[in-house]
C-alpha cells in the first residue's frame, strides 16, 4: 500500500488545517516512527531466537568435540557414557533415528499422498469440511499421548498379538493391490491379440498368475503369523505412531501443493481425454512434486525430532538392529539420549557426558535446518510454476 | 490398454484415497478409544469402603454418622478373617519348630497380601506410607489384589527362548490342613461385605490434590501446573507474535533482510522440541538466569519460542484476511497507518489471530519436551501465582511420562494415568474444537 499511503501523506501536509490539528499531527508522525522502530525490533526477536539457539547448541557441543574428537562419535557404536573410560560413540543413536524415521516415511508417505489427493480431488467439498477436524485432531493430540498409547496399548498388543496382526495387515493392504495387479496385467498382456483367444488367454493367465501371487501372499502372511515378537517397544512400533503423527503435516502440506496446480492443467489432461486418475498421475502429481517433496521432507523432520513417542517405545536399547532393517528389534534415538540421559548428565561442571548431548541436538539442529531450507526451496519453486 | 482397465485402474485410484482417509479416522477412533474410555475410570468406578474411609479423613466428605456405620459393618466382615490369623500366628508360635519352619514363610507373604486388600490389620502399628494406611480403595483393583492372596505367582523359567511363563498356584494347597484352609473360602464369599463396593463419581479427581505419589487424590497440581505454563507461554508469544505479524504484512517491503527472517522463522518452526528443551536450559537457566533452577518461568518463555512462529503465521494470515477496503476507508479518513491498524485492522483480525493462538494454546500445553529440564517435576505440591517465578512444577504432559514409565508401581495407578491423559487430550481437543467453530464463524461472516 504505500502509494495510497504516500498520497495521503502529501494530502495531509498540504491542507492540514482541514483535516487534522498539529499536535495530533505531530503524535502520529513520532509515534509511527517509534512504532516502526519497535515493531522491526520485536519481529527480529525470532530471527535472534534462532541465532541464539544456533550459537548456545553449538557453544556447549564444541567441548565434546575438543575432549572427544570427533571420530569416536560418528563411527563408533560404543556407547558407555558413565563407564570410568568414557566412551561416547554415538553411531547407533543415528542409526536408531534413521531407522524409525525411514519407518515413518514409509507408513506416513504414501498414506498422506494418497488422503491428499482425494482431498484436492475426489471429495465433495462438504466432505471435505468433515475430513479437515480429523487431521487437525490428529495433528493437535500431544506426543506424549501419542506415546502412552505406543507404551501402555500398542506394545503389549504386538508382543502378544504382533504376528497377527502383520499377517493382517498385509492381507488387508496386499489383497486389493494382488487382485488389481493380476487383472491390469493380464489384460495389458492380451491387449494386441483378437477377440476370441484373447478371453480365453486372459482367463488362464488370470488364473495362473492370480493363483502364484495368492500363495505367495498366504506365504508371507504366514511367515508373518508365526512371527515372535520377543518385545513390543521396538522399532516397528514407534515407526507406526511416528507416521501417524506425522502423517497430518504430509497431507496439508500436499493438499496445498496439489491446490496450487491450476485448474487449467487438469481440463487440458481431461480434454485431452484422461480419467481422473491418469490426471493426477500424469500431470498433476509432476506439477506439485516439489511440493509434495517438501511435505515428505517436513514430515520426516517431525518423526526425527520427535521425543517422547521414541523415548517411551522405542525400548532404548543403545545397539544397532541385527540386521540393520530389523524393525522388530528395540532402538534408540538421538532425541530420547537426550531426554534420558540429561538429568544424570551433571550440569553444573559440563563433563564430556553432558556435552555430548549437546553434540546430539547439533546434530539434528543441522539436520531439521538443511531440511527446512530445501523444503523451502521445493515450495518456492511449484509456487512460481504454478504462477508462470 | 482398454477402457475398461482405464476405468479400473481410475476407480481403485479413487478407492485407495479413500481407503488412506479411513486408515486416518480409524487410527483416531483407536487411539481415542481407550484413552476416553479408561481415562473416564479415573472419575466414575465402583469404589470400596476404604475410598470413602478416605475421603472422610482427609477432606471430611460424606456423610459422618452413616459412613461410620458402614465401617464398622466392614469391620465386622473382616473380623473371622483376622481372628483366623491370630489363631494360626498362635498356634504357629507354640507349635513345634518343624512346623514353625515350613509355615513361616508362606503365612508371612499371606499377611502382606491380605494387608494390600485390606488394609492394615487391626492392633499392628500404624504403616508408614499412606499407601500401606488404607486398602485398595477401587473394586477393580480389589479383585486383583485378592487374587493374589487366594493365589501364588509361579515364574516357570525352563524354556530359555522364551521369557518367563506364569502359574497360578492355590494358597489353600500351602496351608492345607491347618485351620486357616478355611481362610480362603470364607475371604472369596464375603470380599464385598468387607469391602462394601459402591458405584462413585469421583469429580473432585480434577481438583484434589495428590497423595503418597499418586495413590490417593486426584491431578490438581498438573492441571494448574500446565495451566500456568500455557498461559505464561501464550503471555510470551500472543504479544510478539501478533507484533511480528503486524510488521511483516503492513511494514515490511520485499527485501533481503525479510526473505532472511521468513526463512528463521520456518526454521524456528522445524527445530525439534527437545532442542528448545536444552536451549532454555542452557539459555534461559544457566546464562540469563531468570531462576536459579527450574522454574515455570522459564518453562514458559522456552515454550514461548517454540509457539512463536505458529502465532506469527496464524496472526499474518488473520491479518492478511481482512479486506484491504477497510484499511483504505481508514486511511482516507484521515488516519494514521499506526492508528488504522490499532483501531481497524486489528479488531477485525482478532478472531482469526485467536483462532490461531488457541490451536498453538493446545501445542503448548501438550508439550513435553521443552519442559524436561526447564520447568516440570515429578512430585509437587499446586503452587501459588507467585511462586511460578521460582518454582518447578508437576504438569499434565511431564507426569503422565514420568507415571507410564518411572512411577515405582505403574501397574497400580493405571487409572490415574489414563485420567492424567484423558484431562490432557479433552483440553487439547476442546481448544481445537473452539478454535474450528470460530474459524466457521469467521468464514461465514467473510462471505456473507
Amino acid at each position: 500500500m504505500p502509494t495510497t499511503l504516500g498520497t495521503m501523506q502529501t494530502a495531509t501536509r498540504i491542507m492540514p488545517s482541514l483535516l487534522l490539528s498539529h499536535r495530533t499531527r505531530l503524535r502520529q508522525r513520532v509515534g509511527a516512527a517509534l512504532g516502526n522502530g519497535l515493531l522491526l525490533a520485536v519481529t527480529s526477536l525470532s530471527m535472534l531466537a534462532v541465532f541464539f539457539i544456533f550459537f548456545f547448541i553449538a557453544r556447549d557441543a564444541l567441548p565434546f568435540f575438543r575432549l572427544e574428537g570427533v571420530r569416536e562419535f560418528f563411527t563408533s557404536t560404543h556407547w558407555y557414557p558413565s563407564a570410568g573410560e568414557a566412551e561416547f560413540g554415538a553411531l547407533a543413536m543415528f542409526v536408531g533415528s534413521g531407522l524409525v524415521t525411514l519407518g515413518a516415511t514409509l507408513v506416513a508417505v504414501p498414506l498422506g499422498i494418497a488422503a491428499a489427493v482425494c482431498l484436492s480431488d475426489m471429495i465433495p467439498f462438504s466432505m471435505r469440511q468433515v475430513i479437515k477436524p480429523i487431521i487437525e485432531m490428529l495433528a493437535a493430540i500431544p506426543s506424549v499421548a501419542y506415546g502412552f498409547f505406543a507404551l501402555i496399548v500398542f506394545a503389549p498388543l504386538l508382543q502378544q498379538q504382533g504376528g497377527h496382526l502383520l499377517a493382517v495387515a498385509t492381507w488387508i493392504l496386499g489383497l486389493p493391490l494382488v487382485v488389481l495387479g493380476v487383472i491390469v496385467f493380464s489384460d495389458v498382456a492380451t491387449d494386441r491379440l483378437r477377440d476370441r483367444p484373447r478371453l480365453v488367454i486372459r482367463v488362464i493367465l488370470m488364473a495362473l498368475f492370480g493363483g502364484g501371487a495368492l500363495a505367495g501372499l498366504a506365504w508371507i502372511g504366514h511367515t508373518l503369523g508365526a512371527l515372535k515378537i520377543a518385545s513390543g517397544t521396538n522399532a516397528l512400533n514407534v515407526s507406526i505412531i511416528l507416521g501417524i503423527m506425522a502423517l497430518p503435516t504430509v497431507v496439508s502440506v500436499s493438499e496445498d501443493a496439489l491446490q496450487s496446480v491450476g485448474r487449467e492443467l487438469r481440463e487440458g489432461s481431461y480434454a485431452l481425454g484422461a480419467t481422473r486418475a491418469e490426471m493426477l498421475v500424469k500431470t498433476v502429481l509432476p506439477a506439485a512434486a516439489g511440493g509434495i517433496l517438501a511435505a515428505v521432507i517436513m514430515g520426516v523432520m517431525r518423526a526425527i525430532g520427535e521425543t517422547m513417542v521414541v523415548w517411551m517405545a522405542s525400548g532404548n536399547a543403545a545397539r544397532i538392529p541385527s540386521p540393520w532393517y530389523n524393525m522388530l528389534d528395540p532402538v534408540r534415538t538421538l532425541t530420547a539420549t537426550i531426554a534420558g540421559d540429561m538429568g544424570e548428565a551433571d550440569h553444573v561442571t559440563g563433563s564430556a557426558r553432558y556435552h555430548v548431548l549437546f553434540a546430539m541436538a547439533l546434530a539434528l539442529l543441522v539436520f531439521s535446518f538443511v531440511c527446512n531450507i530445501i523444503s523451502e526451496k521445493f515450495i518456492r519453486r511449484t509456487r512460481q510454476q504454478a504462477k508462470g | 490398454m482398454r477402457l475398461e482397465t482405464r476405468k479400473l485402474l481410475d476407480r481403485s485410484f479413487t478407492g485407495s484415497g479413500i481407503l488412506a482417509i479411513a486408515l486416518m479416522a480409524a487410527a483416531l477412533i483407536v487411539l481415542l478409544a481407550p484413552m476416553f474410555i479408561r481415562g473416564a475410570g479415573a472419575i466414575f468406578f465402583t469404589a470400596t469402603i476404604e475410598h470413602r474411609r478416605f475421603m472422610l479423613e482427609r477432606f471430611n466428605r460424606g456423610n459422618r454418622p452413616q459412613l461410620e456405620a458402614e465401617i464398622k459393618a466392614a469391620r465386622k466382615a473382616r473380623a473371622p478373617v483376622y481372628r483366623m490369623l491370630a489363631d494360626f500366628e498362635r498356634c504357629l508360635a507354640t507349635g513345634d519348630a518343624a512346623e514353625r519352619r515350613r509355615y513361616e514363610k508362606p503365612f508371612r507373604e499371606l499377611k502382606k497380601k491380605i494387608q494390600i486388600l485390606l488394609g492394615p490389620i487391626p492392633g499392628a502399628p500404624r504403616p508408614m506410607l499412606m499407601r500401606n494406611q488404607y486398602g485398595q480403595t477401587r473394586w477393580d483393583r480389589a479383585q486383583v489384589k485378592l487374587s493374589r492372596v487366594l493365589y501364588r505367582e509361579e515364574w516357570d523359567y525352563s524354556d530359555p527362548t522364551r521369557s518367563g511363563i506364569m502359574h497360578l498356584k492355590p494358597r489353600t494347597a500351602d496351608f492345607a490342613g491347618t485351620s486357616l484352609e478355611a481362610l480362603f473360602p470364607y475371604l472369596k464369599n464375603n470380599i464385598d461385605r468387607m469391602l462394601l463396593p459402591r458405584r462413585t463419581v469421583y469429580w473432585q479427581f480434577l481438583t484434589d490434590t495428590s497423595f503418597d505419589a499418586h495413590f490417593f487424590g486426584g491431578i490438581w497440581p498438573e492441571i494448574l501446573g500446565t495451566f500456568y505454563l500455557t498461559i505464561g507461554a501464550m503471555l510470551f508469544a500472543l504479544p510478539l507474535g501478533i507484533i511480528a505479524a503486524i510488521y511483516l504484512t503492513e511494514y515490511a517491503r520485499e527485501s533481503r533482510f525479510i526473505e532472511i527472517l521468513r526463512t528463521c522463522i520456518s526454521t524456528l518452526a522445524g527445530v525439534p522440541s527437545i532442542v528448545f528443551g536444552l536451549f532454555g536450559l542452557a539459555f534461559f537457566i544457566n546464562t540469563l538466569k531468570v531462576s536459579s533452577s527450574k522454574s515455570v518461568l522459564a518453562g514458559a518463555m522456552t515454550l514461548a519460542l517454540m509457539i512463536l512462529p505458529t502465532v506469527i503465521r496464524a496472526a499474518e494470515e488473520a491479518i492478511r484476511a481482512v479486506p484491504a477496503a477497510y484499511k483504505e476507508a481508514a486511511l482516507s479518513l484521515g488516519a494514521g497507518r499506526w492508528h488504522a491498524i490499532c483501531s481497524i485492522i486489528l479488531p477485525a483480525a482478532l478472531p482469526g489471530i485467536l483462532t490461531g493462538s488457541v490451536i498453538s494454546m493446545g501445542r503448548a500445553a501438550g508439550e513435553t519436551a521443552p519442559i524436561i529440564f526447564t520447568a516440570a517435576v515429578s512430585v509437587g505440591k499446586p503452587l501459588a501465582l507467585w511462586q511460578v517465578f521460582t518454582q518447578p512444577t508437576p504438569a499434565l504432559s511431564w507426569n503422565i511420562y514420568n507415571l507410564a514409565t518411572e512411577h515405582a508401581a505403574v501397574d497400580e495407578i493405571r487409572h490415574v494415568q489414563y485420567g492424567m491423559v484423558l484431562v490432557l487430550v479433552s483440553l487439547v481437543l476442546l481448544l481445537n474444537l473452539a478454535a474450528i467453530l470460530m474459524r466457521a464463524r469467521i468464514s461465514k461472516r467473510l462471505r456473507g
